[in-house]
């Protein structure tokens, strides 16, 4: 070869090779552009809870020059990418709506790694909660969404509505004019709204339309009147169980409307007043209601929130429950003995006429429905180990009737009370406004003094506090405002990890229902029932039989609660 | 009988023991003159839409309390068979009460129509003591029954109720 040429050769072939092993052995910086540079870390509240939305900005000296900005997540967590060049001064400037905003600059050693190239983490970030006037404007239209429903002046969907309405109409409106105005956007409010809650009650609203048409309850009522030869110490414990079970996996309005008129008639035609079914009846669906996930709205929104499956709520809450029967049972004996021993015996027209009414009237639906719903409890059983959620049962559940039923499309669908589905988004909106604007935290925090470590307290406190304030305020806006308050406490109390606080809620919501007119829907459309009937259920005689009751109920599952959990 | 005589009495009635004396008042009146006697009653299940929140739709339990109506109504043409009435009936009709009351007593052509004084006005659709006053002052006069009040208790004597159940002629 020349050697001229094989010079050349050899030149080429060595730049070549340099530039290979340039290439290759680059410094880390070019290797950012396969590995990012992050400043990670986490934002929490003064509760050590995490804040979700919290804008994160890195900038330089000046706060204007924004080098990089992320949103943390539901986990308070963030990511934060660094570009290539970045100034020896960095600052993290964290802000929320309603929370102080917080600087914190870089030590100079966190800015050197980040300019070698490597990511850092840093200490946890703590917001403090800030009041402004959105925190009053959100409290005080959640106190009157609750007044509203409370004193029937508004349907209580309207109620809700105007609440969600008035927050939107701050947050909106008021914004420009003053920015403490501000509660939340409505992407934000969306956030809040469960919708494992409302399809798992769209699906069950269509299973019960069918299941309803059958006469299933009215025939299970006569049933037991046979059973019983009419003698009161048998009929009534097994009126009350029928409603119980029935309330434990329809929700408690709709058992109660079922179940009101067959009742009625039966009393009737023993000649007793009807209140001597009616209003134990009523207090046992409020007490066996709670036994499983489905059985009452309350039991939905805890299991959602907490995560607690069908099983859990059998498996803790199902024998308490039966101890706050028993007891139910004897106190309504008791309380009735002197009526039931005065029941006389059925015209031969009267059981005739009670005996049509009583009938399956669609057979084969009903056998369809049993078949589906059989499938329905297995999976509210077993589904949590496919995480399959209780939406979707459901839902599967009102599909397969649907499609081996065939009915009337439209009719099913009117089947689903849109009115109250609007009722729980509006209410999951305003619950959510001051859950944002700090009210659920403050209460937490209260509770959290008051109680300090003490799980025994904290059981006690949530269970009667609950029971009591059942009794005047609507259980499910009640309900769905505590979740937050109980998951901050189940957080910090030892021991309260087992989620006891979570079914200490379900059975003061519930149970405390009894213990006025007003403490639950159940006994309202039961007394508006008996009002039509000529019996009517006024407030007093309600509160003289039904507060008794819960002191009673309450106790037990209280000392259940103790004795499972603590 | 006479053929001024009521032939047809209708007994307006929710049910219950306060209806007591004006379910009495009614199969008095039909004994006494061997007229028709119809139990009237009106259903409205008004309050369930604004007191309830439920998973069942509202529209369904009207099949329900339809079927309660009818049977206390049933309870009273028991009761009136047995102390000796007839010819005895019943009619349950679900609607606004003071339309239906109205429409009742010019379609059946009743002779003479009873009704309760309400003791308490619980909900929007109940009269209240001056409502009803004036109600029955109206349908008096726009409508052919004579309207016997009858109140709850024996001893309250209601100067618009008629205490022997005879007709105007014999006024």
């Amino acid at each position: 070869m020349n050697p001229t040429l094989r010079r050349t050769f050899l030149s080429a072939a060595l730049i070549l090779i340099s530039l290979v092993l340039l290439w290759t052995n680059s410094p880390s910086r070019a290797q950012s552009d396969l590995s990012p540079v992050l400043i990670a870390g986490s934002v929490f509240d003064n509760l050590d809870q995490p804040v979700s939305g919290a804008q994160v900005i890195l900038s330089g000296k000046d706060p204007d020059s924004i080098i990089s900005e992320v949103l943390t997540e539901s986990s308070g967590n963030f990511l934060l990418d660094v570009p290539e060049n970045i100034p020896d001064n960095l600052n993290l400037h964290i802000e929320r709506a309603h929370f102080e905003t917080l600087e914190v600059p870089l030590t100079p050693a966190d800015i050197q790694e980040l300019k070698k190239g490597d990511s850092i983490t840093t200490p946890d970030l703590v917001i403090n909660r800030r009041i402004t006037i959105s925190f009053w404007i959100a409290t005080l239209i959640f106190v009157g969404v609750l007044v509203l429903i409370a004193t029937g002046k508004l349907h209580n969907t309207l109620a809700a509505l105007v609440g969600a309405s008035l927050i939107y109409f701050v947050s909106y409106i008021g914004y420009p004019i003053n920015e403490n105005l501000y509660i939340f956007n409505f992407h934000q409010s969306l956030f809040y709204v469960d919708w494992n809650v409302i399809f798992l009650i769209m699906g069950m609203m269509i299973i019960i339309a069918v299941v309803e048409n059958t006469g299933i309850f009215q025939w299970l009522a006569f049933t037991a009147y046979r059973i019983s030869g009419g003698k009161m110490i048998l009929l009534l414990p097994i009126l009350m169980l029928i409603t119980g079970i029935a309330s434990a996996f329809l929700d408690n309005v709709t058992t109660m409307l079922l179940m009101t008129p067959i009742s009625v008639q039966i009393a009737l035609s023993l000649g007793l007043s009807p209140l001597v079914l009616l209003i134990p009846e009523v207090m046992a669906s409020n007490v066996i209601g709670i036994s499983t996930l489905i059985g009452t709205p309350t039991n939905i929104l805890i299991g959602s929130y907490a995560h607690l499956s069908f099983n859990d709520f059998l498996v803790n809450l199902t024998p308490g429950v039966i101890m706050a029967f028993i007891g139910l049972a004897l106190y309504s004996y008791l309380t009735y003995r002197k009526q039931l021993s005065g029941s006389q015996d059925t015209s031969a027209l009267l059981l005739e006429r009670l005996g049509q009414q009583a009938s399956i009237t669609e057979p084969i639906h009903l056998k369809k429905a049993g078949v589906i719903g059989f499938f329905m409890l297995l999976l509210f059983m077993f589904g949590e180990r496919i995480h399959l959620i209780p939406a979707v049962t459901a839902l599967l559940g009102a599909t397969a009737l649907m499609v081996w039923i065939r009915p009337n499309i439209e009719e099913m669908i009117e089947a689903v009370d849109w009115t109250t589905l609007v009722f729980f988004i509006s209410l999951f909106i305003v619950v959510g406004a001051i859950q944002e604007v700090g009210l659920i935290s403050f209460i937490a925090e209260e509770i959290g003094i008051m109680v300090g470590d003490n799980l025994l307290l904290a059981v006690l406190v949530v269970i009667w506090f609950s029971a009591i304030l059942s009794t005047v305020i609507a259980n499910i806006p009640f309900t769905a405002a505590m979740l937050p308050v109980i998951g901050y406490l189940t957080i910090t109390i030892p021991g309260a990890q087992s989620m006891v606080l979570f079914y200490c809620l379900s059975v003061g919501s519930a149970m405390g229902g009894n213990g006025s007119l007003i403490g639950a829907s159940a006994n309202m459309v039961t007394s508006g029932i008996a009002e039509r009937a000529g019996y009517p259920i006024t407030y007093v005689y309600f509160f003289k039989k039904g507060f008794p009751a819960l002191l009673i109920t309450v106790t037990l599952a209280t000392i259940w609660l103790l004795i499972r959990f603590l | 009988m006479t053929d001024q005589e009521p032939k047809y009495i209708l007994c307006a009635v929710r049910g219950g023991q306060e209806s007591r004396n004006t379910v009495v008042r009614a199969i008095d009146l039909a004994l006494k003159y061997n007229a028709r006697l119809t139990f009237f009653h009106i259903l409205d299940a008004e309050f369930l839409g604004a007191a309830s929140l439920t998973m069942t739709p509202v529209r369904s339990i009207y099949e329900q309390l339809h079927e309660m109506g009818e049977f206390a109504m049933l309870i009273l043409c028991d009761r009136a068979s047995r102390r000796g009435v007839t010819r005895v009936d019943y009619k349950v009709q679900e609607g606004n009460i003071k339309d239906l009351l109205r429409q009742i007593a010019i379609e059946t052509h009743a002779d003479i129509m009873v009704m309760g004084r309400p003791v308490r006005s619980p909900g929007s659709n109940v009269f209240t003591r001056q409502d009803f006053d004036d109600f029955i002052h109206s349908l008096q006069t726009d409508t052919d029954p004579h309207i016997i009040v009858v109140s709850p208790d024996p001893l309250d004597i209601d100067l618009n109720s008629d205490p022997h159940g005879i007709l105007p002629s014999e006024e």
